[in-house]
């Protein structure tokens, strides 16, 4: 059982730096876009990971995790309401640096939260 | 509950920072079956994290409203002109504000209307009578013009609300195709 939680809580937090890393390097190379839906990204894990954490069970689906969020966490509820219309948009919609540097600051929030070091 | 929320008493909360909350999309459109609620607060300058948060707090007190999802999007005026805005017609044209009660337009010194040409120079006659009763009535029975406030400008030209376009074109199709319609801004 801690094994399995140790390997979830792994995987879970490198693909966060995964996307994290990666959402850098798009930012730095002005891809606004990639680097909104990559933040995203970053926080989805991150978000398992703090519901792993706390319920010791991950999400199978965005309704699910909208859903756990919404009765247990409603700050974390808050940040994804918030930001998942964004990447929903993202291949529609031209993603500003502003709105980039925003949902970088949602991920580092929730870095906190999880206490990953990103 | 009536999903038209701009005629509704809502007792709002927001800052001085916004200029407008808009519902557009199809929860405004006359007869159609919406499956959420499109909203869009427009603010003056201010930074993009600090709108965001003050458009949830608005989408809190809103979702208290309806039983249909609420979606919220927020601009400021001048990322709301910017050609990326691809929403930005249907919330100029369809947008009813929640704080006015009116058009959106309206504040920027607009009236939107639909005007729709038609001609019913290729049918027969029993059409062209069909065509008179269905946009003036017949025996009593309000035709569309009444019964959405439309108005026959001239012989071939109307001109409706823009929530009723659907029903004008759904129902002018069953006559004719020859039609064309314009959405006027003036």
């Amino acid at each position: 059982m801690n094994e399995e939680k140790n390997i979830k809580e792994q995987i879970l937090e490198k693909t966060a730096r995964e996307y994290f890393y990666s959402a850098e390097d798009d930012f730095k190379k002005e891809r606004y876009n990639s680097a909104v839906v990559l933040y995203f990204k970053t926080l989805i894990a991150l978000v398992d990971l703090y519901t792993f954490q706390n319920t010791g069970n991950t999400p199978s689906s965005h309704t699910e995790r909208f859903r756990i969020c919404q009765i247990n966490f409603p700050d974390v509820y808050n940040i994804l309401d918030k930001d998942f219309p964004f990447y929903q948009n993202s291949y529609i919609q031209i993603m500003t640096k502003e709105l980039a540097e925003v949902m970088k600051n949602d991920t580092e929030i929730m870095a906190e939260k999880t206490k990953v070091n990103l | 509950m009536t999903q038209k929320l701009w005629l509704r008493k809502l007792k709002l909360i927001y800052s001085k920072d916004v200029f407008d909350i808009i519902q557009f999309g199809s929860s405004v459109i006359e007869e159609s079956k919406p499956n959420d609620i499109d909203i869009v607060v427009i603010f003056n300058k201010i930074p993009l994290k600090e709108q965001l948060n003050q458009a949830q707090e608005i989408k809190k007190q809103l979702q208290k409203y309806s039983e249909l999802p609420v979606h919220i999007t927020s601009f400021d005026l001048y990322s709301f002109f910017d050609k990326g805005n691809f929403s930005k017609e249907n919330i100029l044209f369809y947008g009813r504000s929640l704080i006015s009660g009116n058009y959106f337009s309206k504040k920027l010194g607009f009236d939107s209307k639909i005007q729709i040409y038609y001609s019913l120079k290729d049918l027969e006659k029993k059409d062209k009578v069909r065509f008179n009763y269905m946009l003036n009535g017949k025996k009593g029975e309000y035709g569309l013009l009444r019964k959405y406030g439309g108005k026959l400008l001239k012989p071939g030209l109307i001109e409706i609300y823009p929530e009723f376009e659907d029903i004008f074109v759904s129902s002018i199709k069953k006559i004719t195709t020859n039609f064309q319609v314009k959405k006027i801004l003036f």
